[in-house]
């Protein structure tokens, strides 16, 4: 049965009844792409985390007092280094600037760029910055919707940061990072460590944090146990729990869409049932002359059954490369701004292109089960018509 | 929240779904059951006739889906290990509490039957006079049943993932804890793999002069061995790691998702040698063809299981 003669007469039956299959293919396909795009933008930006996350610290420590997190002394980065396994520890200094005119946050990254391994990270994300130049005058980087917003207000060279000491620090605009990193980079600036403690009123005996580089995976749980009992007032930050709070982050966002797209899917499921059930009388005249002509029952199920299955792979795919190419080729305008959240600087990001079997297969099982539980129930009435009454 | 998870919400979505129709074909086969009387000619087993219809295409459609969604449901698992912590693969998710186990093999079970449900209408559809039919309706109840059980447990299982204290890596659960000997019958590995071969060797026997009986308990027997050694033997050259013993480790990308072919080709290879013996009781025929796939699939799996072992000591020289 299943030859290519009948795939042949079922496709001249799609395209006799187009019209009767238009309506529901533009639904499915609308329905498709929204649900795709979601999906895939979400896993697309996961990845970026993801593989931004590997080049993080192993563990952060923060001192506590009174419930907030407040400057740690640089003494506790030599206590540190000293547990084993550790291999590096580093006291970060970085913070927000509130920038006055636009009431906007910078984040504003001091770095040791006498560190080598900072500095090659550096490097490789700036091609050609020449350290010696960089370090002659007080120069900073920046990201790109700092630099949208610096431009508005005319400092296209440098800017004038104001110091908690109510001291005036002219810095330099020396390069704008890469479109890529975006996600990341969008609100940052990078400067001299001694810079970035002068311009956020960090005193030279203390650091925001401390970073820990830890080479076996294996050990991370002992370290974190000495970790804790060093300090009373201490904070011990896993990179596994960061991985694990945007996991969450976009479960919850991707989740709460489909929980609330389940509804539209059982909607279009009644849809689908509702249309598929109205029996024209050319439709009965056509199913009558199959029979007439041999056809069996179990054969016009198969053959309607088939029909649907196509009207829906079909949309599934028009649908899918659709929003493959919103997501990957326009970076998802509009939508990109429910997973952003309330934007700080508005985000310009292109995205990777990431794509997975499993995520496909999730989409597919997600659209055409459901569409196809719909339409098994009308085919089978279609098919079990009296060809005698039906041919009358 | 585990169930906020996508894939989580999904599954739950289309079993639900699945479970509808399922509900939809039982109603109707108890109608059928009821009055089924295939010599009749009476208007009302003529509707019966076409009313089978409806109960067939919902079944095959709906089982069918369930034979991809077990793979779906590990991979799923599979997945969860990031926000479960100390679970560092499905073996942690899965043991995450009591349910996960009995959910799984009755999962596996439930294919089993599917399985045997989707060759016995083959069959029955092929005679003109439906002589299975009721038999298969039969079946198709004890599936129902056993999928409402499934859906209850998958609600409790996914429920019920602890997400804030930790459980028990593969290692932990699977591993040498001591003296006590993890394999049955206080068997040693080399005992164990010896009974593996054998017992292969018995399904080879079986399926070649097609012994229904001993097809049957010689494949029950040669998947009781096979778990048992592929976790505790051939599981080690997968990972190249002498103390790495997990069944589902190696259905991660690092070792190349070979594990669901491990375990697909040993539920295939045993699934026919078991169904043919059943489906001879059942339909009183021999069929030849079970036999021939039961071969194909238990030898494709020890050759891959050995192929492992093999090219291990060829590369080093030495065995684990």
């Amino acid at each position: 049965m299943q030859n290519k003669l009948f795939y042949n007469f079922l496709f001249l039956l799609l395209l006799k009844h187009r019209i009767k299959h238009i309506s529901i293919f533009i639904i499915s396909t609308l329905i498709v792409f929204i649900l795709s795009s979601v999906v895939l933008l979400s896993n697309a930006l996961q990845e970026e985390i993801n593989t931004t996350l590997d080049s993080q610290a192993d563990f952060v420590i923060q001192k506590m007092r009174a419930g907030k997190s407040v400057n740690t002394p640089l003494s506790w980065s030599d206590e540190f280094r000293e547990i084993e396994g550790i291999s590096q520890a580093q006291p970060r200094v970085y913070g927000q600037y509130f920038f006055k005119p636009n009431a906007e946050h910078f984040t504003i990254v001091g770095i040791d760029f006498f560190d080598e391994q900072k500095s090659k990270n550096l490097q490789k994300l700036i091609t050609n910055l020449d350290m010696k130049k960089f370090l002659e005058k007080p120069n900073m980087l920046i990201g790109h919707g700092v630099k949208a917003l610096l431009d508005k207000y005319y400092f296209f060279d440098y800017y004038v940061f104001k110091t908690p000491h109510q001291k005036k620090r002219k810095v330099n605009i020396y390069q704008i990072f890469p479109k890529e990193s975006s996600l990341l980079s969008n609100d940052m600036i990078i400067m001299d460590i001694d810079l970035a403690r002068e311009i956020l009123g960090i005193s030279e005996e203390q650091s925001t944090d401390i970073a820990l580089y830890n080479p076996n995976e294996l050990e991370a749980e002992n370290i974190y146990v000495k970790l804790v009992l060093k300090h009373a007032d201490i904070r011990v930050i896993q990179k596994s729990d960061i991985a694990k709070a945007y996991k969450r982050l976009f479960n919850y966002k991707g989740g709460l869409f489909l929980i609330l797209y389940m509804i539209v899917l059982l909607t279009f499921m009644m849809i689908l049932y509702q249309r598929y059930s109205m029996v024209q009388s050319s439709d009965k005249k056509e199913i009558g002359i199959l029979r007439a002509l041999g056809w069996s029952i179990k054969d016009v199920i198969i053959l309607k059954v088939t029909e649907s299955f196509m009207v829906a792979f079909g949309a599934f795919l028009l649908g899918f490369i659709l929003a493959f190419f919103f997501v990957f080729v326009l970076d998802a305008p509009l939508l990109s701004n429910i997973f952003y959240g309330y934007a700080n600087l508005p985000m310009d990001i292109s995205l990777h292109r990431s794509i997975d079997f499993s995520l496909v297969s999730l989409l597919f099982l997600f659209y055409i089960l459901p569409f196809m539980t719909a339409v098994l129930i009308p085919s089978w009435k279609a098919s079990v018509i009296d060809p005698l009454e039906a041919m009358r | 929240m585990i169930f906020f998870s996508n894939s989580v919400i999904v599954f739950i979505f289309i079993e639900a779904l699945l479970l509808l129709l399922l509900s939809i074909a039982f109603i109707n086969v108890v109608g059928i059951l009821k009055s089924w009387d295939f010599s009749a000619t009476s208007t009302k087993q003529y509707l019966l006739e076409k009313r089978s219809y409806l109960v067939l295409l919902i079944i095959f459609f709906t089982l069918g889906f369930k034979i991809i969604l077990l793979p779906y449901f590990i991979y799923m698992i599979d997945e969860l290990n990031v926000l479960v912590p100390g679970a560092m693969c499905a073996a942690g998710v899965i043991n995450s509490n009591i349910y996960g186990v009995y959910l799984l093999s009755l999962k596996v079970r439930i294919l089993f039957l599917v399985g045997l449900w989707i060759i016995l209408n083959h069959y029955d559809l092929q005679a003109k006079d439906y002589p299975f039919f009721k038999k298969k309706l039969w079946l198709f109840i004890l599936i129902f049943f056993l999928i409402i059980a499934e859906s209850i447990l998958d609600i409790f299982y996914l429920i019920n993932i602890v997400t804030d204290t930790p459980v028990s890596c593969c290692s932990a659960i699977y591993g040498v804890s001591g003296i006590s000997n993890p394999i049955p019958f206080d068997l040693h590995v080399s005992e164990l793999l010896g009974l593996f071969y054998l017992l292969y060797g018995l399904t080879l026997i079986s399926a070649l002069y097609r012994y229904a009986l001993l097809s049957l308990f010689s494949n029950m027997a040669f998947l009781y061995s096979a778990y048992y050694s592929v976790v505790y033997f051939f599981g080690t050259y997968v990972y190249e790691l002498p103390t790495h013993l997990c069944p589902f480790c190696m259905l991660q990308a690092e070792y190349f998702y070979s594990g669901y072919f491990i375990w697909g080709t040993l539920f295939l290879g045993t699934f026919f040698g078991i169904s043919a013996a059943l489906l001879q009781y059942i339909t009183g025929k021999e069929i030849k063809k079970m036999y021939r796939y039961s071969l194909a699939f238990n030898s494709a799996f020890i050759l891959f299981c050995s192929s492992y072992v093999l090219l291990y000591y060829i590369r080093n020289g030495v065995f684990l």
